[in-house]
């Protein structure tokens, strides 16, 4: 326990050796002081005195704390903690590794009676800390702001503590491992953020086939409907002969379509599953936090807005997207929680080993 | 210092030591090193004769392919052994974030030292290595002699029973230099064991009570300086006018085995007389033999090999008189 102790103390002490961290704290509060500037009213949202009509984002549809909490998480965790202050923390960080097996600072510390699997691990979870402390100082500063604007004191802010920290350590362990193998901080970082990006096209790739999936079964339903009623879609007037043959051509190649969709699902899927699954961990907090909240959700008949790519022709957009938040939501949390710690797990037991086995 | 339950067993005390880098560098070929409590023991031997792998084995930072025997009386790496170990790496790198107080007491926790015996040791430590002034200014500041002391001090933060130091002296200036060989009289004082790796011969046959020289992965020799130059002890004996006849193998006196006289002219001074390996009784025929012939003895002196001449030897080929390669075995 000394040991841990004084690793992680001086580790603190490191972090705050670097103006990088002092800097990643001061944006920390001016995200926070950002959106606590924002309010909303009967009209729209407010901002520093002027007021911006919105039909959609007033007091009449969406409540003072259910605004807060989505700017929390749309602005703060998904924008701030999960793409620049998670690059910031990188940079920050990715010197721990190569550091740590750097010669003439590894002998100080192997040459002291403690397991070398339980020093790598140990250092490692420091590089944890700087993402740890950031999320903290983000989720109390936001607790406040939401609190003092909003009207509510809301604890469960503080789950993006875990949430974001682990999400930080999908890619971290990553970092570490190139840092144990190249002993290089720079590699490290490029590495990372390489890794990065393959993860997250693997992501986007995925939800990209899962929502064709969804229009494509939305299609098929939507067209059998028609056909099963016999009148055309707006209900005005029964169907003709050469509506009908439009209508099962249509169904056929909708039909086709779904093999292509369930195959490309079946692959996609299946790597998604081996990959960390970086979105999914930070939807999570959108899917505790808002769900309590009273969010104002799409009307099903809407027919404002773009349609997605890939999105069903015969289904109103509202019904579409609600059907795309209803899969992102039954998602398995073993399954996105499970397999993301696996792949970690993965990857800190090849760091370990090549540390524990390694010559100094 | 750390009372542990070693009394009367060896400081180090390990055999078959190997480490083979790869498959063609041999770096360590079986060396014993045998270490005995509360003396300085002087690792020497060329550049990559493998002194420095042979500390890394002991501290675990190399992992040997063989490697029999103990430290401090528990098994070579163990967790048990390193606490009662105070290592000094070369060209260490301490954090350059903490101040030397910091650093020292860092080195104390991750040798599982209590907080208020490592904050009052470091304190007390640093002051003994003349950082008193400095102990709070962060180590980036300080100079290469000044972490080398810094150093020192955490490597004495768990008052340990063996302090493994390499290259202690390494940057330091001359008055420092004295310092810490001060350091490591009061060190074996203390009864602690002091295994110093240096390459300055002159610091080690200081303070060294035994040495080992190690040449291309083994064990060339390992000592008292005065064992290992035992052979090489002579009576050096300056007589006026020159040298006398019967030095030549010939006409040599009887109590003179053959080869051991050897005759020097000192220009302008009379000649130098070298009688090699004789003890004091066997030099004196000789000199009643210089005293009959009515010859003036000028001086009469013992003279042994330096650590120098003794390393030269230790690193020559006997077979061709050349230096050995430097390196490990290939």
């Amino acid at each position: 326990m000394t040991q841990t102790a004084a690793i992680f103390l001086s580790a603190y002490r490191e972090l705050s050796a670097r103006r990088l961290f002092w800097l990643a704290l001061v944006i920390n509060v001016l995200v926070v002081a950002l959106f606590a500037s924002l309010g909303i009213n009967e009209q729209g949202i407010g901002f520093l005195g002027w007021t911006f009509d919105s039909p959609f984002y007033n007091t009449t549809t969406t409540s003072p704390e259910t605004f807060y909490k989505s700017l929390f998480v749309a602005l703060g965790v998904d924008w701030w903690l999960g793409l620049i202050a998670t690059l910031l923390a990188l940079v920050t960080t990715c010197g721990i590794i190569p550091d740590l097996v750097a010669p003439g600072s590894i002998d100080l510390l192997l040459a002291k009676p403690i397991g070398r699997a339980r020093l790598f691990l140990t250092k490692y979870a420091t590089g944890l800390l700087f993402a740890a402390l950031q999320v903290s100082v983000f989720s109390l500063a936001s607790f406040a702001a939401i609190g003092l604007r909003g009207g509510v004191w809301e604890w469960g802010l503080f789950l993006a503590v875990p949430i974001v920290t682990f999400f930080y350590s999908l890619l971290y362990c990553i970092c570490a491992l190139v840092g144990m193998l190249t002993k290089s901080s720079v590699a490290s970082l490029i590495l990372t953020l390489l890794a990065w990006t393959v993860i997250f096209s693997v992501n986007l790739s995925e939800s990209i086939v899962v929502a064709g999936r969804i229009a494509n079964s939305l299609e098929t339903a939507a067209i059998e409907k028609e056909l099963a009623a016999g009148v055309t879609k707006d209900g005005s007037e029964p169907l003709q002969e050469d509506d009908i043959d439009a209508l099962r051509t249509d169904l056929q190649k909708a039909k086709d379509n779904r093999t292509n969709w369930d195959r490309a699902y079946f692959w996609f899927h299946g790597i998604k599953s081996f990959v960390p699954k970086t979105g999914d961990t930070l939807e999570l907090l959108d899917r505790w936090l808002l769900a309590s909240a009273s969010m104002p959700t799409r009307d099903p008949d809407s027919e404002r807005g773009p349609q997605r790519a890939f999105g069903p022709r015969r289904v109103k957009r509202g019904e579409y997207e609600r059907a795309l938040k209803d899969e992102e939501r039954s998602r398995s949390i073993v399954w996105v929680l499970g397999t993301s710690a696996a792949f970690e797990a993965g990857i800190l037991l090849l760091a370990t080993v090549v540390f524990v086995r390694r010559d100094y | 210092m750390t009372n542990g339950s070693t009394a009367g067993v060896l400081a180090v005390d390990v055999d078959g030591v190997r480490k083979t880098y790869g498959r063609r560098i041999r770096a360590l070929q079986g060396v014993a090193l045998h270490v005995a409590p509360g003396e300085i023991f002087g690792l020497l031997g060329p550049n990559g004769a493998g002194k420095s792998t042979l500390v890394k084995v002991l501290m675990t930072l190399v992992r040997a392919d063989e490697a029999h025997g103990s430290v401090l009386g528990h098994p070579v790496g163990s967790s048990a052994a390193l606490e009662g170990i105070g290592y000094l790496p070369e060209h260490h790198r301490f954090p350059a974030f903490l101040t030397g107080r910091q650093a020292v007491e860092f080195s104390g926790a991750m040798s599982k030292v209590d907080r208020p015996t490592r904050k009052r040791r470091a304190a007390h430590l640093l002051d003994r290595v003349g950082l008193g002034s400095w102990m709070d200014r962060k180590l980036g500041s300080y100079s290469k002699g000044m972490k080398q002391r810094a150093g020192l001090a955490a490597a004495l933060v768990n008052d340990p029973q063996l302090v493994v130091l390499d290259e202690p002296t390494d940057g330091v200036d001359p008055v420092g230099r004295r310092e810490i060989r001060d350091l490591l009289v009061e060190m074996r004082a203390e009864g602690r064991t002091v295994l110093l790796n240096s390459h300055l011969l002159s610091e080690v046959e200081g303070v060294c009570d035994r040495v080992g020289i190690l040449v291309q992965g083994r064990l060339a020799a390992q000592g008292t300086i005065d064992e290992l130059t035992a052979s090489s002890r002579r009576y050096e004996i300056v007589i006026a006018g020159e040298a006398p006849s019967w030095c030549d193998a010939e006409t040599r006196i009887e109590s003179v085995p053959a080869g051991t006289l050897q005759s020097v002219g000192i220009a302008g001074a009379g000649t130098k007389l070298m009688f090699l390996g004789l003890d004091a009784p066997g030099a004196q025929p000789l000199l009643d033999r210089l005293r009959a012939e009515g010859r003036t003895v000028v001086s009469v002196h013992t003279v042994r090999e330096s650590l120098e001449d003794l390393f030269l030897r230790a690193v020559t080929d006997p077979s061709t008189g050349l230096i050995l390669k430097p390196g490990a075995a290939r």
